[in-house]
């Protein structure tokens, strides 16, 4: 909105030098107005609100310590996994602080380095929030755009499953589901199966689990505007050409979609860092010896009097990171929501 | 209307039956052996044996969901190693690992999920009500934009991480425990009170938000522009006049949420440390045991979808503008 009031102030100075002006040797003067998207206007919404540009920010930090664990790790002069026995006190508490040699001190018990930990806690969360907004939008745009878009039996059939799947117990599937699939991947729960293998057998579980309940709810909100959009004139005006469905799905009817689209990853993304920390955290999500924040924060919960860096460190990283993409996500909102005045 | 509700109650069925059906299948068809699990590391073939054919674990699986459906209206028995055990008619299984059945272990468990979640709604609906409308009457003022920056971080915040912080440093609350309401009301109430201030402060900051939007809407409307031109006080327009339009939004957004706060409040209940239906779940996870965790699924989906009917059948009462197709 904001532009085309600039556009119109512009275009009215114009007008007036030209009237007051003395002779202007091209009588027509061009005001340079470019067509803007509405995704370009609401990038630029973004970009003039601090808010969301220190949140944006934020992100891109946690993005870099994950991609750059190893680095900082080696940084450090310290890993994931090796125990530091010879820093603990006969009853496992570390002798040390944060130190030059660990920045972070060393966990009760084991003694690994608490930097390193984090630094490489960063990878599961977002990998598994990312991944699971990817799929799930995916999944959820594709569905909607077709239930919307075909109606009759295939919309009945569609729209069923996304009721069905949103009247689940979600965070119970979430808990039993993975015990399946254990079984079935690793053997019986109990037996001595190699940690290694079942930290990946969560992993993998956790984001289907995850993606299986995300997806009904952009593609109910998906289908609500296929279902209005369609019925517009440039979507009859494409199908009288006779542009074939899929050119018709994609081509036509997605571009109009990128507002919702954009607002339900956005939120979508922070929600996933917390269900998979939270789920973690539970003891039902990722096991070790993943390095996660969850784990972290479930371990140290015990310690909490002793060495409140052990918790604090995942407990402010975890906030920090999901608050910064909540209030980035409700700006994106306000941003892509033509409704929002400002 | 009557259609209407005949249909979304043909719906709800469905739904219920094919998620008991899946969740069989999942759990008991899967390529696992719950019998291995029951018997333990020191189990001897024959033992195992007999616990299969105690369990049916042997039967087509047409059979084993056939005597699972049956048990939900009839009388079970189950025999392991030599020893029958009754299971009274909903039976949904008897728990591997507790030897109890697990009907009986869900209705254990209700009363304690229902009184946490219940209290804290208590609580939340009244800090976010009222606050809601405060912040409404005085929308654009510091106090407003105070009320919403607070609830858009709160609402935002890990609410795990929130729960934990409180349970480990807010230790002026009364230590949390669950004692039932008929054997002494006070310890029941004293030991929830530090979960419903958790869960009711974490949820008081979207019902603020709610309570707000719907508010400041209301009082758009023209007909508290007439009864406020009519001489009425401000504070009866704005809360018997306002109030009541305000919050029939509020309402269906209460009634779907509370569904999910059933069967979500796992986190409350495992910080916590109460034995409601998500803590339940999470040992039968735990353990392995699976009539609990199906046990647990199933009532939590029934939960749900009851939830759901009654919201939307209500809400076609509560508002004549819905119609009904």
């Amino acid at each position: 909105m904001e532009p085309l009031i600039e556009e119109a102030g512009l275009s009215r100075t114009g007008a007036s030098t030209d009237a007051m002006g003395p002779a202007p040797a091209t009588p027509q003067k061009k005001v340079s107005t470019r067509g803007k998207s509405p995704t370009a206007i609401a990038f630029a919404r973004l970009r003039k609100d601090r808010v969301a540009v220190t949140c944006a920010s934020v992100f891109v930090f946690f993005v870099l310590i994950a991609i750059f664990a190893p680095l900082l790790a080696k940084l450090e002069g310290q890993d994931i996994s090796t125990l530091h026995q010879d820093l603990l006190d006969p009853y496992g508490l570390p002798t040390i602080a944060a130190t030059g040699d660990h920045w972070f001190g060393i966990e009760p018990k084991l003694g690994r380095d608490l930097f390193a930990r984090f630094v490489y806690g960063a990878r599961p969360s977002l990998l598994v929030a990312g991944s699971v907004t990817i799929l799930t939008t995916f999944v959820g745009v594709v569905i909607g755009l077709l239930a919307g878009f075909a109606g009759g039996w295939t919309d009945r059939i569609l729209s069923w499953i996304i009721d069905f799947v949103l009247s689940l117990p979600y965070l119970l599937f979430a808990i039993a589901v993975p015990a399946v699939l254990l079984a079935i991947f690793v053997g019986n729960a109990d037996g001595g199966a190699d940690p290694n293998e079942v930290a990946q057998v969560r992993f993998y579980s956790l984001i289907l689990v995850l993606s299986f309940f995300g997806w009904a709810a952009l593609a109910r909100l998906i289908r609500g505007e296929v279902l209005s959009l369609r019925e517009r004139e440039f979507v009859a005006a494409a199908k009288v050409l006779g542009v074939p469905t899929r050119k018709v799905l994609f081509k036509e009817l997605l571009p109009n979609l990128v507002a919702p689209i954009v607002i339900s990853v956005s939120m979508a993304l922070p929600s996933y860092i917390v269900v998979e920390a939270g789920l973690t955290f539970l003891g039902v999500g990722l096991v070790e010896p993943t390095p996660s924040w969850g784990v972290t924060i479930s371990a140290a919960q015990n310690y909490y009097k002793q060495d409140p860096l052990y918790l604090w460190v995942p407990v402010l990283a975890i906030t920090m990171l999901v608050l910064s993409l909540s209030l980035l996500g409700d700006a994106v909102r306000d941003a892509f929501d033509p409704r929002t005045r400002r | 209307m009557l259609l209407y509700i005949l249909r979304r109650l043909v719906s709800a069925v469905s739904v219920v039956i094919v998620t008991l059906v899946a969740s069989f299948a999942l759990f008991f068809l899967a390529p696992t052996d719950p019998a291995g699990v029951i018997c333990g590391p020191r189990c001897t073939p024959e033992r195992l044996a007999n616990i299969r054919a105690g369990l049916h674990l042997d039967d087509p699986a047409l059979v084993q969901i056939g005597v699972y459906l049956k048990g939900l209206v009839v009388d079970r028995e189950f025999e392991t190693g030599g020893v029958v055990r009754e299971c009274p008619a909903p039976c949904l299984g008897y728990s591997y690992t507790l030897g109890e059945p697990v009907t009986k272990l869900l209705a254990q468990a209700l009363p304690v999920t229902l009184s946490l979640v219940l209290g804290a709604a208590v609580v939340y609906l009244a800090i976010g009500i009222f606050t809601g409308t405060m912040a409404a009457q005085v929308r654009g003022t510091p106090l407003d934009k105070a009320v919403v920056g607070t609830t858009l971080v709160l609402n935002s915040f890990p609410y795990f991480v929130f729960a934990l912080l409180v349970v480990l440093y807010a230790t002026f609350l009364p230590e949390s425990g669950w004692t039932s309401f008929f054997e002494n009301p006070f310890s029941w109430a004293s030991g929830l009170v530090a979960a419903w201030v958790c869960l009711g402060i974490a949820n008081a900051a979207a019902y603020t938000r709610y309570s707000r939007a719907s508010m400041i809407e209301a009082l758009g409307q023209d007909f508290v522009r007439t009864a406020r031109s009519k001489g009425i006080s401000k504070n009866r327009v704005v809360y018997r006049h306002g109030l009541r339009a305000a919050l029939t939004p509020v309402a269906t957004i209460f009634g779907i949420d509370l569904a999910g706060q059933l069967t979500g409040a796992i986190f409350t209940e495992r910080i916590f440390d109460l034995p409601g239906l998500g803590n339940l779940v999470l040992r039968a996870f735990g353990q392995y045991d699976l009539p609990v965790l199906m046990g647990g699924v199933l009532v939590g989906s029934v939960v749900l979808v009851v939830m759901n009917l009654i919201v939307d059948i209500a809400y076609t009462f509560l508002d004549p503008r819905v119609r009904l197709g």
